[in-house]
């Protein structure tokens, strides 16, 4: 009976470690899974939310020649509070990516709030006569401000 | 053997189990933000096309160099005047005084009601004058009454 019993007992004991480890694994991924996609619907909740709207007028006065900057001003008219740096911003002027962006915050308060309107600065630009293309993007909402010199 | 197979089966069972309730409860919660967003979202978008301004007429007072702008709420969509922004000749103007119907306190803008902006040292008669909505709506106007 003892020499049926320790083999039996040796592979029940084995069968369920492995379906433990299986399970475990199976467990381990699905939550690294989950936690994912509790991320990315957060990621595209937040993008929806959010929209921006430049309300300066495409007139060449935007350009300050002397200083070489673009001002434009900004508001926020999607429904999150955006913080107002110049890391919000990815800027790319005539197809050129533009790091040196300062952003102010012009109608009172530290924090871009919805309804509230920033002025952006766009630093070290030499721009010719001619027309030129400005895209912002914040938080995958992409505007674009054309204007000519 | 017999019970190692089914004993197997209740651990790999259970596994499952817990990991599509995690899975189901990640994903829920996950669809319900997006979709609370897109809501919200094609609210705004209603209230969007449902929102019309239009500026009546711009006044300068060329002895006090104060500048009035009147502006109707043609829409049917109620507005903030908190929300309001005024651009003269392409620059903001945050420290405009504002009043509804005569009402200088109000944040609201009713539909087929004026908003009357007033704002004070205006050095020069402005060429173009844009009033821009809280959801982005916008009405310019470039006729400046001098008086």
């Amino acid at each position: 009976m003892a020499d049926v019993s320790v083999p039996s007992l040796i592979l029940f004991i084995a069968s369920i470690v492995i379906a433990a480890g299986v399970a475990g694994v199976l467990i381990d991924t699905v939550t690294g899974i989950s936690g994912a996609l509790d991320d990315r619907g957060a990621d595209v909740a937040d993008n929806i939310r959010t929209d921006i709207e430049i309300i300066s007028s495409a007139e060449s006065g935007v350009y300050d020649g002397t200083n070489q900057t673009v001002t434009l001003y900004v508001k926020n008219t999607g429904r999150r509070t955006l913080p107002a740096t110049g890391e919000t911003f990815d800027v790319i002027v005539d197809a050129q990516y533009r790091t040196n962006v300062s952003v102010d915050v012009v109608d009172g308060g530290d924090e871009w709030t919805p309804h509230g309107v920033v002025e952006v600065q766009i630093g070290d630009l030499n721009l010719g006569t001619g027309d030129h293309r400005i895209a912002l993007t914040v938080d995958g909402d992409e505007e674009i401000f054309r204007f000519n010199l | 053997m017999g019970f190692g197979v089914s004993g197997s089966t209740a651990v790999i069972f259970l596994g499952v189990l817990i990991a599509s309730g995690t899975l189901y409860t990640a994903a829920a919660g996950s669809a319900e933000q997006i979709s609370d967003a897109r809501d919200g979202d094609s609210e705004d978008l209603l209230d969007r096309r449902n929102t019309e301004i239009d500026i009546a007429s711009v006044v300068y007072d060329n002895d006090s160099d104060a500048l009035e702008i009147d502006v109707r709420n043609t829409g049917t969509t109620t507005l903030s005047v908190n929300g309001t922004s005024v651009l003269v000749d392409n620059e903001h103007e945050p420290s405009a005084s504002t009043a509804v119907e005569g009402d200088g306190g109000t944040d609201v803008w009713g539909g087929d009601q004026t908003l009357v902006i007033n704002i004070s040292d205006v050095s020069a008669e402005p060429d173009r004058v844009k009033v821009i909505a809280e959801n982005g709506v916008a009405d310019s106007n470039s006729t400046v009454e001098v008086i």
